[in-house]
């Protein structure tokens, strides 16, 4: 076991992150930039999806829905109301949770199986109105022209204006979930994951745990793609599909269900591996790079279902830290 | 008087099309049940293995030029192939692990699937050529006023229609059909009554496999397009026709299919056409919501 503590090693991670950008890349650092910020991006993504699929232990294969939503409702509020990217985040986060709590609780009560395809089934409509509502979202055509964010009346164009802006977001919800897994909210989702038998004879609300996740996890995706829309300054229903639900999936069964550090691992090697095969596969075969992504879900849970950084040893290097804190506070806590 | 003939000979004609698209759901749709009635596992590939099923016939009547009927055979059989190959390699393995690690390998096995076949055959939508079957097919067999119904059609009726009747012979009246009923109420004991549960389930992979792939050369002649995208809206539609009837049971899907092909032709026709997919979410999300158990399944009955 270390002896850093977490709070130290998170703080390192942060200096490094900020310094990345000055590092000596010559002409492709923007190029770089944009690839770790789309890391980063699906971090934000992929640790909002495993409060769902790693903390809940429930297959959701709509959350690019949510995704979806909140891109469109950041990128129609920007150009209809021009409101700012700070008052816009909240409102993106809050239309997924409102989005997320109307699928969830009616379907929340499902079994394994059935949840996960009533979450995609629900995902396919939502590209559908997306494409078809054309007086909102102007359907095929796609939103252009959404303008960037505005910092201290400065509109963002730069790689690493945006850079900053997608880690200051990380960190934002890097906060929240590793709050989260140590609150009582985190710890009845473990309950529910293991067993949902012995957390309800438990006292826990199965549903209500549930529906407060999956509230909480939408509101995570759409404040990504809040951030998405600024950032890319053009949203189009295609790129909403049921693969980015996969993609994001298969980010936290390689790193680790359930597991932060993992989910963020996952993201950090599979998203520029996709920027490599870009460059790799022909035009037009790009799509195919999935392929990999399939393969690696099937290869994962053969052969190391618990993904790169299992979750158990974060599990079990909080109990010795609960140990530790009980022993030096003599078992007062 | 003539408007009401119109509309009615419209709404024939759609109730026609229905039909048909319906007995292709169903074929795909038998295939999910029996699975899902023997593993308890939602085979997400299967969709998959339909696209193969018209992508392979596709490469036998071109690329290799055989007879129509012949590579409607060979099909089937690499098809069945195929499925049994599928569970020993993917599902197998995972048979005492949790449900959750099964489900996310039939994902990624569709998506892989899918991609191999963008890889091996283009993005570009393709189409048999019309000379594989001849001309008659596309004649119509009976027509009354605007209502036509062609012999590709029902060529394709007769074929679910045969094929089902198969299946359900083959279920109610062999042992390895007993032996696949045994295994969806209870796997343990029907291992100790001596039953292979692990052929079976090859078994039950191959039969589902073969249909699946043949539904997929059903639609590829029937809509005359063919592209590695079709098997996951196919797959996802005979899926909700699976739930729509009650998941496990192969009359369901038969009924399911029916209903949700009938659905779709007519509320593309009359309400939206641009919705067509979505009205088969839609269906599939209200019934797993109010009646999960579908229109015939049951919780205690007969499964496979």
């Amino acid at each position: 076991m270390s002896k850093i503590s977490p709070r130290w090693k998170l703080t390192g991670l942060l200096i490094l992150a900020l310094l990345l950008p000055w590092l000596p890349l010559g002409t492709s650092t923007s190029y770089f930039l944009r690839v770790i910020t789309t890391a980063i991006l699906y971090m934000i993504l992929a640790l909002g999806l495993n409060i769902v699929a790693g903390f809940t232990g429930l297959l959701d294969l709509g959350y690019v829905g949510f995704y979806g939503i909140g891109a469109y409702t950041a990128g129609l509020l920007t150009i209809h109301f021009d409101l700012s990217f700070w008052v816009i985040l909240p409102m993106a986060a809050l239309n997924g949770a409102l989005w997320g709590i109307l699928l969830g609780a009616p379907t929340l009560r499902l079994t394994g199986d059935y949840f996960a395809i009533v979450t995609f089934g629900f995902s396919e409509l939502v590209v559908l109105v997306l494409r078809n509502e054309l007086w909102l979202t102007r359907g095929p055509m796609g939103l252009p022209g959404i303008s960037p964010p505005i910092v201290f009346g400065h509109p963002l164009k730069l790689a690493w204006e945006f850079y900053y802006l997608v880690v200051l977001l990380l960190m934002i919800v890097l906060l929240v979930v590793t709050r989260l897994e140590e609150s009582r909210l985190g710890r009845a989702w473990f309950a529910i994951r293991e067993d949902e038998t012995a957390a309800q004879c438990c006292g826990i609300n199965l549903i209500r745990y549930k529906i407060i996740a999956f509230a909480i996890s939408a509101s995570i995706g759409a404040m990504g793609g809040a951030f998405f829309a600024r950032w890319f300054k053009f949203i189009h229903p295609d790129m909403f599909k049921f693969w980015e639900s996969i993609l994001i999936l298969c980010l936290i069964v390689f790193g680790g269900m359930g597991s932060i550090a993992g989910t963020m691992l996952g993201a950090l090697i599979l998203i520029p591996l996709s920027e490599i095969l870009r460059a790799i596969l022909p035009q037009g075969m790009f799509t195919a790079r999935y392929l990999i992504y399939g393969l690696i879900l099937v290869l994962m849970m053969r052969w190391r279902p618990a993904g790169l950084v299992p979750f158990d040893r974060a599990q079990e290097s909080k109990a010795a830290r609960t140990r530790e804190r009980l022993a030096t506070s003599g078992g007062k806590e | 008087m003539g408007n009401l003939l119109d509309i009615s000979s419209l709404f024939l004609q759609q109730l026609v099309n229905g039909i048909t698209l319906g007995g292709v759901y169903a074929l795909i749709a038998v295939g999910y049940t029996m699975v899902y009635g023997v593993i308890q596992l939602i085979n997400f590939a299967h969709g998959e293995i339909y696209m193969l099923g018209a992508f392979l016939a596709y490469t036998q009547v071109t690329v290799l030029r055989l007879p129509f009927f012949i590579a409607f055979l060979t099909t089937l059989l690499i098809c069945a192939l195929i499925g049994v190959v599928l569970d020993y390699v993917a599902y197998r393995p995972l048979r005492t692990a949790p449900r959750l690690a099964a489900l996310i390998t039939a994902i990624g096995m569709s998506i892989f699937l899918q991609n191999l076949a963008l890889l091996i055959w283009g993005s570009q939508i393709k189409s048999y050529p019309r000379e594989v079957l001849p001309k008659i097919f596309y004649q119509p067999a009976l027509s009354a006023g605007d209502v036509s119904l062609t012999w590709l059609q029902i060529f394709i009726l007769s074929v679910t229609v045969i094929s089902m009747l198969i299946l359900h012979l083959i279920i109610h009246k062999t042992k390895v059909g007993m032996a696949m009923r045994a295994i969806s109420q209870d796997k343990v004991t029907s291992s100790l009554m001596g039953i292979g549960v692990n052929r079976v389930i090859s078994f039950t992979f191959a039969i589902g496999s073969a249909m699946g792939g043949m539904a997929g050369i059903l639609v590829g002649l029937y809509y005359n397009a063919i592209f590695p995208t079709m098997g996951y809206i196919a797959g996802v539609k005979a899926f909700a026709a699976a739930v729509l009837g009650g998941i496990g049971s192969v009359p369901g899907a038969m009924l399911g299919g029916g209903v949700l092909g009938i659905a779709e032709v007519m509320g593309a026709g009359y309400l939206s056409s641009s919705y067509r997919d979505g009205i088969s979410y839609a269906v599939m999300i209200l019934v797993i919501i109010f009646k999960p158990s579908g229109l015939i399944g049951q919780v205690t009955g007969e499964k496979v």
